[in-house]
């Protein structure tokens, strides 16, 4: 068989020197904006060496306009976000779970309500690739989910033709959807992985079932994330008030609609939780219990012309307990935490896919 | 010293979809107006379905909505618009 490098079916663009590759791409719209990496044939096969992936292989297929997203294809783009070669089992777990039907992921990037897409990483391969979950966690904390996060939003401009003022509608956007990835902390965690909760079938118990050698990525269409404190109690059902307060907020303020929120607890206020033997079901339960509104509570924030008649009716943030996705991460100090709302409501769902799954083998 | 690069997007893989062929009129024929569900389109398309009559002729007026305004149009919905002459689709806010 010819080498990969030989098996790339892309377009090729012979350019007069390195330093041009940044005004080819930026000029074709083809960057979000900030420098690229020139995809060599030799960088992309590099890439799908480590992924074991032929160029044709079929990732996924995006559901509604139908566009098919080749190996080869996701390759290039991470080249220029900046991927190495092992970044890439994250990155084509992460696309394959955005393609997925119930991620919605064409009304989620083209959607006015400018979401972003939202990668929780867990297992092993965390540190295998060099990802933090510490210092930082949902900002750039590290090399590797920096890239991965931008290389998505490559994918997406560039694959699914999800641009500013063509496809992509949003209003504002928020800075995530430059990138946006979060490994979460299960060293220093008394709680399940993520990962563990959501790919354990219902009435099996994810603490016997799952596999700590599992890596997985969860990808969620995500507005930005709030950030919340309360370092003035050791109460986990105070502590979580602050977290609902928030829901509540982007309920009266934002969408009314329920959907999955993902809340991110640092280890100063894990530390509550442990010493209180509270699980992440116990938190998910308190959550759901408590963030509801009622309409009426719109006519308070300016919104009191469509409430109607159904001022009584209320409205829960979370369709159910597990629509509450519980991530463990953040720097050692702060009894901060984190809010990140759904875009909008049931739209789009919240996808768990293993590293190393193949959708349609 | 030159280098070669490639190209992140489909390029001509997709070529861009053709029209179809344009209706000459409208009168006496059936036209499908599908909402994408949000409040803002119900008084644009209330005008816009009495304009279809009153100016155009269109002899009946069908008006659906998809079940979710960020996905495609219901596969019965689709069914039905082959019974019609032409469809029009639209987005409020």
């Amino acid at each position: 068989m010819a080498p990969v490098v030989d098996q790339l079916q892309s377009r090729r663009f012979t350019l007069d020197a390195a330093h041009e590759a940044q005004e080819f791409y930026h000029s074709r719209g083809w960057s979000d904006g900030l420098p690229v990496v020139p995809p060599t044939p030799e960088a992309v096969a590099a890439c799908l060496d480590w992924v074991g992936l032929p160029p044709d292989h079929l990732v996924g297929v995006e559901p509604v306009r139908q566009r098919a997203i080749t190996a080869e294809k996701v390759a290039i783009n991470a080249v220029m976000a900046g991927c190495l070669p092992m970044h890439m089992p994250v990155l084509v777990t992460a696309i394959t779970a955005m393609l997925s039907e119930p991620f919605g992921v064409h009304g989620a990037t083209a959607s006015t309500g400018g979401s972003a897409i939202l990668l929780v990483v867990n297992g092993p391969i965390r540190a295998e690739v060099g990802m933090t979950s510490t210092f930082n966690a949902a900002g750039p904390s590290d090399r590797a989910t920096t890239v991965i996060g931008r290389a998505v939003r490559l994918v997406v401009m560039n694959l699914l033709d999800v641009r500013p003022g063509g496809i992509d509608r949003s209003t504002f956007g928020h800075p995530g959807k430059i990138s946006f990835c979060v490994a979460e902390d299960e060293e220093h965690s008394p709680w399940l992985p993520l990962a563990a909760e959501r790919l354990t079938p219902a009435g099996v118990d994810p603490a016997m079932a799952y596999d700590p050698a599992t890596s997985a990525v969860t990808a969620m269409a995500a507005m930005a994330p709030r950030q919340i404190m309360n370092e003035w109690t050791t109460e986990p059902e105070r502590i979580l008030d602050t977290y609902v307060a928030e829901i509540r907020a982007n309920m009266r303020h934002y969408s009314i609609w329920p959907g999955h929120y993902a809340i991110v607890i640092p280890p100063q206020l894990r530390a509550h939780f442990e010493a209180a033997g509270w699980s992440k079901a116990d938190i998910r339960a308190y959550v759901f219990s408590r963030a509801r509104i009622r309409r009426e509570e719109w006519s308070e924030v300016g919104k009191g012309a469509v409430v109607g008649d159904k001022g009584d009716r209320e409205y829960q943030a979370l369709p159910d307990e597990d629509h509450l996705l519980v991530v463990a991460a953040g720097g050692p100090a702060g009894g901060f935490g984190l809010v990140i709302p759904p875009w909008l409501g049931p739209k789009s769902r919240a996808v768990t896919v293993p590293v190393g799954a193949c959708v349609d083998c | 010293m030159t280098i070669d690069v490639l190209d992140p997007t489909h390029g001509e893989e997709h070529p861009e979809l053709q029209p179809v062929d344009r209706l000459t009129s409208l009168d006496g024929l059936t036209v499908g107006i599908v909402s994408n569900g949000k409040q803002g389109t119900r008084p644009f398309f209330d005008a816009f379905e009495r304009e279809l009559r009153d100016t155009y002729g269109v002899a009946e007026v069908v008006r659906r909505t998809k079940t979710n305004y960020s996905a495609p149009a219901d596969p019965e919905i689709m069914d039905e618009a082959t019974e019609w002459s032409a469809l029009v689709s639209g987005i409020g806010d």
